[in-house]
């Protein structure tokens, strides 16, 4: 109990950290819900069974042109993979958006993420000659990730307008299983917004 | 304000999320264990006991051997069938046991040429529709033979990384032949028809198909008639017609190789209706297979030296020993002489069976876990030396 206190706390503060980052001049407010799959990136968009997850981050002002953006981000996110695991992580992005003028803009971006898996299920841990039933603490990962998507402006005139966007974001969960399978492949789908607080 | 809304929305999903499911416990094996009542007849029997509790002490979450040696037999089991339940794995629980159903679906084969219903010579498309064999590179060229031996060249779908990931996103998922050929068809041949040998599944899926075609019913059916009941194989049955039997012992995986396990009795969906996995038995049942297969009538000696006539892969770098290719069958050439052989993984679950012809033994044993590091224990080159010492050396 102890533990998932702590887990939900550190989810709590980075998420108000990101929402309070979002609130700086320029920086958006970027929530979304996705779907996460086990799969070859670029092979399959919309996987199934749906395996929920919900993310969310900031934009940080950085660099903008007549038709780009560029922009670091930062976000915290949750995602519950059916029978298998869920995880908790923090990714950092470098984005880059081509904007056009009537409000769609092609978004792309490259990430670097800490995740933390947890089984879904109980997990027994050998110990003194045998298997019990322990506390699962789960598994360090780094998550690289490469992001392809789209965005539009829902007032395309008007630069502070919200903003719907869906990304299609590959990423790599190493390790995975050292000595086994040295990594494993995810997909996530995502539904957003993008908001000026 | 969109902070505050989200907030306990993100909240309330994390302490879902920390919820765990609770599994079901085993409800209870029914087996009379008689086939463990005439161990302590057999001189190693203390050895081969220690052995398995020397194997589950070492991380395996339960084990099931049967020897078959000299008109006398040992069946002897450690660990655990079920770990939140903790009962105790029997000799006499069924298992999944893999691919080695393979030698039972080359065996049938081999049975149904006896009969005068094929050749192993003739073409497989002589039995295969077109749309079977459609986008299955050699399969329009390759015979019965080159299935049964892997020589065929056909594409082993189980490689075919978008299906590894597909299982992994669906670990229920039942799937059914045709959904696993797809991730063959389309795929290059690994080797022009009948010129190496290579390993894979996609062969005895057709070689079922083929089975079922001539037959005109479930190639599981006709392992049942041909090869279970004429043998006594009392606790064998496929997948197909109860694929998670109530009586079936826990498997588990460790995913992770940290030696921290979790239940995938429910995993092996890609298992339950193919003729290149699918059997439920125990380490006693296989062990009798074996020795009925190189001993007794089911199978002519013109045909069992057909099944034994071997091909090995070229560029070999064996991880365990080396091994040549038969029909249906392996041929490995262990310390302790030539041994005869087939494995089998499910998920959460392995199993292998021995023959070896100079000692007239057969060995056969079945694991409750798999992945990770607990293969090390069951089978890794070492695992299977630490076996057969037990069982020759004095």
């Amino acid at each position: 109990m102890k533990w998932k206190l702590m887990y939900l706390g550190i989810c709590w503060l980075a998420f108000w950290s990101a929402s309070t980052a979002a609130a700086q001049e320029g920086n958006t407010l970027r929530i979304s819900v996705f779907n996460e799959s086990t799969s070859i990136p670029f092979t399959h968009v919309l996987n199934t069974p749906v395996h929920p997850g919900i993310q969310v981050g900031t934009d940080l002002n950085w660099k903008n042109g007549d038709h780009y953006r560029l922009y670091p981000s930062i976000s915290v996110g949750y995602l519950f993979h059916r029978d298998l695991y869920q995880a908790v992580y923090l990714n950092l992005e470098l984005g880059y958006d081509l904007q056009f003028d009537f409000g769609l803009n092609l978004k792309s971006a490259v990430g670097l993420g800490y995740l933390h898996t947890f089984n879904v299920q109980p997990e027994f841990q050998f110990e003194d000659g045998s298997y019990r039933q322990g506390k699962d603490r789960g598994n360090a990962r780094l998550m690289p990730s490469l992001s392809l998507g789209w965005g539009y402006r829902l007032q395309p005139a008007n630069p502070r307008s919200p903003e719907i966007f869906m990304m299609y974001q590959s990423w790599l969960e190493y390790p995975y299983s050292p000595g086994f399978i040295p990594l494993m492949t995810h997909t996530n789908l995502h539904l957003g917004i993008n908001i000026h607080p | 304000m969109i902070t505050k809304k989200i907030t306990p929305i993100l909240s309330l999903l994390l302490i879902w999320g920390c919820t765990q499911k609770e599994l079901p416990i085993l409800s209870g094996t029914s087996c009379d264990n008689v086939i463990s009542e005439a161990n302590i007849e057999h001189p190693r029997h203390t050895d081969l006991q220690q052995l398995l509790q020397d194997l589950v002490r070492d991380g395996l979450p339960g084990i099931q051997m049967s020897i078959r040696q000299d008109g006398r037999n040992w069946n002897g089991s450690a660990g655990k069938a079920d770990l939140a339940g903790g009962q105790d794995l029997l000799a006499c629980d069924i298992t999944r046991v893999g691919s080695t159903v393979k030698t039972f679906t080359a065996l049938t084969v081999l049975m149904l040429q006896e009969e005068g219903k094929l050749t192993l010579n003739d073409p497989v498309r002589d039995y295969l529709s077109p749309a079977q064999l459609e986008g299955l590179e050699n399969a329009d060229e390759a015979t019965i033979r080159q299935l049964l031996e892997h020589s065929s060249g056909i594409y082993n779908y189980i490689l075919n990384l978008e299906f590894q990931t597909a299982s992994l996103n669906d670990l229920t998922r039942v799937w059914q032949p045709e959904e696993l050929l797809a991730y063959a068809r389309g795929k290059s041949a690994t080797f022009a028809p009948g010129s190496d040998v290579a390993y894979s599944n996609t062969n005895y899926i057709l070689l079922g198909q083929l089975i079922e075609q001539i037959e005109g019913k479930a190639f599981y059916e006709i392992f049942r008639e041909k090869i279970s009941e004429p043998a006594g194989l009392e606790y064998t049955r496929f997948a197909a017609t109860d694929p998670v039997p109530e009586s079936i012992i826990r498997g588990y995986v460790d995913l992770y190789s940290k030696l921290e396990v979790i239940d995938a009795t429910h995993y092996s969906g890609w298992d339950y209706f193919t003729a290149d996995g699918g059997l439920i038995a125990n380490a006693h049942d296989l062990a009798l297979f074996m020795e009925t297969l190189f001993t007794g009538s089911l199978l002519s000696d013109v045909s069992r030296e057909e099944m034994l006539s071997w091909k090995r892969p070229s560029g070999s770098n064996f991880e365990l020993f080396e091994t040549d290719f038969g029909l249906g069958i392996f041929r490995m050439n262990t310390p302790y002489g030539a041994a005869y052989m087939h494995s089998g993984d499910a998920i959460g679950y392995y199993a292998t069976m021995f023959y070896f012809p100079q000692q007239q033994t057969a060995i056969a044993w079945a694991v409750n876990g798999n992945y990770g590091k607990l293969d090390q224990f069951s089978q890794s080159r070492e695992a299977m030396e630490r076996v057969f010492k037990t069982v020759f050396e004095e």
